[in-house]
C-alpha cells in the first residue's frame, strides 16, 4: 500500500517535470525570438544612424591622445563657469559625474575636481537624436571634451557648485572612457553617516574606500582634505622660513634606532641590516651642532608599532623642528606654538571652502585656539584629572582616555582646542631629554595637543656629552651604537630643543575627523600595504 | 555589602545601639534577629523597621501616594538593581535618568529612604562610569551627587567626583 502510493507520487512528479520542461523550452524559444528581434532592430537602428545623422561629426569617441597635434583650443575650468561667461561658446574638459536622459534631452553633471556644472544635450539644429543617445550612454567617470554655450539659468541649480549657469552642449567627445561598473559610487562615498538610511541608501565603508583609493580621492571631501593638507605643509614651510629656519633633508635609512629599538623596521642593507628612521631626531640635532641654528624637515617617518587604532600609521609625514635657544627652552615652545597658530590662522583664512566641504560630510565644531597658546604644567594637568575623579600616579604617563578627558577639561575651562602640556615626568621620556633643574623627577619636555589628542612630542635635548652618556646608560642603551651621536656634542654644542608633528594627525584633528587614514592619501598600517 | 549599608543607615538614623546582623543563603540576604519577635529578613524589610524604630516615619513617605512610590523604588532596588546583569546597567541608568529629569528626590520633593537605599545600590555602577558617561546620565549624576552630600548618608562609601560643568557639549565626539 505504502509502496504504491510512493510510486504514484513519483509518476505524478515525472509528469509534472515533463510539463515544466516543456514550458521551459517554450520560454527559451520565446526569449531567443525576442533576442533576434532586438538585434535586428539594433542593426536597423545603427543603419539609420549611419544614414541620416546630420550631427555625426559633433560627437564620438576621440582617438587616443598621443600628442599628435597641438590644438589652439583653450579649455575653460569648470570653476570659472559663471554668469560672467554667459552666452559664450567655449570648450571644457571634465568628467561625467552623472547622466540622465529624458526624452529628447540628456542632462549631464560635469565634474572637475570639487566643482561641477549642469550640462544639457537637446535634440535641435545642433544635436541629433543619435547624439543625445550617445551622450546618455557615456559611462560615469569618463572624461569628455565638450563645446558648449554658457547659459544663465532662471532657478539656481542646488545640486551643483556652479549654480547660476548651465552648459548647452554643441559637441561632445569622449577622451577617456571609464568601465561601466565602478567599484564604488561617488555619491555614496560623500554621504554623511546616518543620512539616507531611511531610503536604504548605501554608504561606503573605509576599507572599500581605501581599496579603491583613486576613485575615493575624487570625492569632494577627499579633494578638500588633501588641498588643506597641502596648505598645512605650505604654511609650515612659509612660517618657519620667515623665522629664519633652514629646511634640511635627512636620511631615512639609518644604522641605529633613535628611540629604543622595539618599534623600528629592519631592512636588509647589503651584507648587514639597517633601520627605517622613526624620526629625523639625531640628524636634526647634528645639524644644530653644525651651526645651522634653526632647522626643519618634512619627510616620511616610520613606526613599526603593531597598533591598529584610529590614529596610528606605520608610515606618516613628519614635520620636524629643531632649534638652538639662548637661555630657556620655552623659547622653543613659543616658536613652535607660534608656528602652529600661524598654520591654524592660515587654514581659517584661506581654506574656508575646503573646511566647509569636509564639514558637510563630517560635521565638527570650528577649531579654537588662544594667542598666546595655553601652557599647562604636567602636574596641573594631573590635578585637573584628579579633580574629575581620575586616579593616577605622579610619574605615570597619560593614557589615551585620560589625554582625551584632559582635552575636554581644558576646552571647558579655557575654551581652546590647542594647548601645551609641559614638564613631563623624566621617566616616561627618551634618554636624550634634559632633566628639570629643580626636580629630577620631571623634565624639560612637552607635548602639544589638538582636540585632546597628541600631535607633537618635544623637549630640550641634552647637549652635554657626559650627561648624555649617563642618561643613555641609565636607559640601558648600547653606547657603541650611538657613539657617533654622542660624539657630535663633544666639540661645542649649543643648548637646543625641538619637536616633531604628524602631518596626518594635524589635518585629522583640525578638521575633527575620526580616523587618520582619512587624511593619509595612501595609508600604511600593519594590515595595509596597497594601494 | 547589605550589612554595611544597614549599619550606615543606622548611623544616619541616629540609632544609639548598633544591631547585629547575619546573612542567609547564597545571595547573602541580611537577617536581623529582633529581641521581641521573629527574625526580620531582607534589606528593605530591615531598613523599614530601622526607620520606624528611629521614629522617622516621614522617610517612608508622608502621603499615601509617596508611601507607595517609596515602596516601589525599594522594590526596584532589590529586584532590578541587585538582580540585574551587567548588560542591564545602561538600561537601568537610562530609565533612572529619564525618571529623575524633573525630580530632586525619587519621591519628588521629599527626601526618603528610597533615595538612601538607591544611592547605596547605584554607587558601584556610578564609580565605574567614565566622565563622559556621567555626563550622559546627567540627571542620575546630579541626584547621586546631591544624595552623597546629604549630611550623614555616605558613611562607608567613597565619594565620587562629579564635575559641575558639562564638558561634552559638542554636536558629536
Amino acid at each position: 500500500m505504502v509502496k504504491e502510493e510512493v510510486q504514484g507520487a513519483t509518476e505524478e512528479e515525472q509528469q509534472a517535470q515533463s510539463k515544466k520542461g516543456l514550458k521551459k523550452q517554450q520560454k527559451e524559444a520565446e526569449k531567443a525570438a525576442k533576442k533576434a528581434e532586438k538585434q535586428a532592430k539594433l542593426a536597423a537602428d545603427q543603419h539609420t544612424t549611419e544614414e541620416d545623422d546630420f550631427a555625426k561629426d559633433r560627437y564620438g569617441v576621440s582617438a587616443m591622445v598621443q600628442s599628435q597635434q597641438k590644438l589652439d583650443r583653450p579649455l575653460v575650468r569648470v570653476h570659472d563657469l559663471t554668469v560672467a561667461k554667459a552666452d559664450q561658446l567655449l570648450w571644457v574638459r571634465a568628467r561625467v559625474h552623472t547622466s540622465r536622459a529624458k526624452g529628447k534631452q540628456c542632462f549631464l553633471v560635469l565634474r572637475q575636481q570639487q566643482f561641477n556644472v549642469q550640462a544639457l544635450v537637446a535634440v535641435g539644429d545642433r544635436a541629433s537624436k543619435q547624439m543625445v543617445k550617445f551622450a546618455a550612454n557615456i559611462t560615469k567617470e569618463s572624461i569628455v571634451d565638450v563645446e558648449a554655450v554658457v547659459r544663465r539659468v532662471e532657478q539656481k541649480i542646488e545640486s551643483c557648485s556652479q549654480q547660476d549657469v548651465e552648459l548647452h552642449i554643441e559637441r561632445i567627445f569622449v577622451i577617456s572612457q571609464a568601465e561601466p561598473r565602478l567599484p564604488l559610487q561617488l555619491d555614496d562615498a560623500v554621504r554623511p553617516d546616518g543620512e539616507g538610511e531611511e531610503e536604504g541608501r548605501a554608504t561606503v565603508n573605509q576599507d572599500t574606500r581605501l581599496d579603491n583609493r583613486v576613485i575615493d580621492l575624487r570625492t569632494t571631501t577627499s579633494q578638500a582634505i588633501f588641498r588643506l593638507q597641502s596648505g598645512v605643509c605650505q604654511l609650515f614651510r612659509d612660517t618657519l622660513t620667515n623665522k629664519g629656519f633652514v629646511e634640511i633633508q635627512t636620511p631615512k635609512i639609518i644604522s641605529a634606532a633613535s628611540e629604543g629599538g622595539a618599534n623600528v623596521f629592519t631592512v636588509s642593507y647589503f651584507k648587514t641590516s639597517a633601520y627605517l628612521a622613526q624620526s629625523p631626531q639625531l640628524y636634526k640635532q647634528m645639524c644644530i651642532c653644525a651651526d645651522f641654528d634653526k632647522v626643519f624637515c618634512v619627510g616620511p617617518v616610520f613606526r613599526a608599532e603593531d597598533s591598529n587604532t584610529h590614529r596610528h600609521l606605520t608610515e606618516f609625514v613628519g614635520l620636524d623642528i629643531e632649534m638652538a635657544f639662548n637661555y630657556h627652552y620655552h623659547e622653543v615652545i613659543e616658536s613652535i606654538t607660534d608656528t602652529m597658530v600661524q598654520i591654524f590662522k592660515g587654514l581659517r583664512d584661506n581654506f574656508q571652502t575646503e573646511i566647509q566641504t569636509v564639514n558637510k560630510q563630517f560635521p565638527s565644531e570650528p577649531f579654537k585656539f588662544l594667542e598666546p597658546t595655553l601652557r599647562l604644567e604636567f602636574t596641573e594637568g594631573v590635578a585637573m584629572l584628579r579633580e574629575a575623579g581620575v586616579e593616577m600616579g605622579d610619574e605615570e604617563d597619560l593614557s589615551t582616555p585620560n589625554e582625551k578627558l584632559l582635552g575636554r577639561l581644558v576646552k571647558e575651562k579655557y575654551d581652546t582646542d590647542f594647548y601645551v602640556l609641559d614638564k613631563y615626568p623624566l621617566a616616561v621620556r627618551p634618554f636624550y631629554t634634559m632633566p628639570d633643574p629643580t626636580d629630577r623627577k620631571y623634565s624639560n619636555s612637552y607635548d602639544m595637543f589638538m582636540r585632546g589628542e597628541e600631535i607633537l612630542s618635544g623637549a630640550q635635548r641634552i647637549h652635554d656629552a657626559q650627561l648624555l652618556t649617563e642618561r643613555a646608560t641609565h636607559h640601558q642603551i648600547d653606547l657603541e651604537k650611538i657613539k657617533a651621536y654622542i660624539d657630535s656634542f663633544r666639540f661645542g654644542a649649543p643648548p637646543h630643543g625641538g619637536g616633531g608633528i604628524g602631518l596626518e594627525r594635524v589635518c585629522m584633528l583640525y578638521l575633527g575627523l575620526h580616523n587618520v587614514r582619512q587624511t593619509s592619501m595612501f595609508p600604511r598600517d600593519p594590515k595595509r600595504l596597497t594601494p | 555589602m547589605a550589612i554595611r549599608e544597614l549599619s550606615s543607615l543606622e548611623k544616619y538614623l541616629g540609632l544609639k545601639k548598633p544591631n547585629k546582623y547575619t546573612t542567609q543563603g547564597d545571595r547573602k540576604v541580611p537577617v536581623l534577629q529582633n529581641n521581641n519577635g521573629p527574625p526580620l529578613v531582607g534589606l528593605v524589610t530591615v531598613a523599614c523597621h530601622l526607620v520606624k524604630e528611629s521614629k522617622r516615619a516621614e522617610l517612608l513617605g508622608s502621603s499615601a501616594e509617596s508611601r507607595a512610590v517609596v515602596q516601589q523604588w525599594l522594590e526596584y532596588r532589590v529586584t532590578k538593581l541587585d538582580g540585574g546583569s551587567k548588560e542591564d546597567v545602561r538600561t537601568i541608568l537610562k530609565e533612572l535618568n529619564t525618571y529623575l529629569e524633573d525630580k530632586v528626590y525619587l519621591a519628588g520633593n521629599q527626601f526618603t529612604l528610597a533615595d538612601i537605599i538607591l544611592y547605596y545600590g547605584t554607587h558601584s555602577l556610578i564609580v565605574d562610569l567614565s566622565v563622559q558617561e556621567r555626563e550622559q546620565f546627567l540627571n542620575v549624576t546630579r541626584w547621586f551627587d546631591h544624595i552623597q552630600h546629604m549630611p550623614g548618608v555616605r558613611h562607608h562609601l567613597p565619594p565620587v567626583a562629579v564635575l559641575r560643568n558639562r564638558i561634552y557639549t559638542g554636536r558629536h565626539h
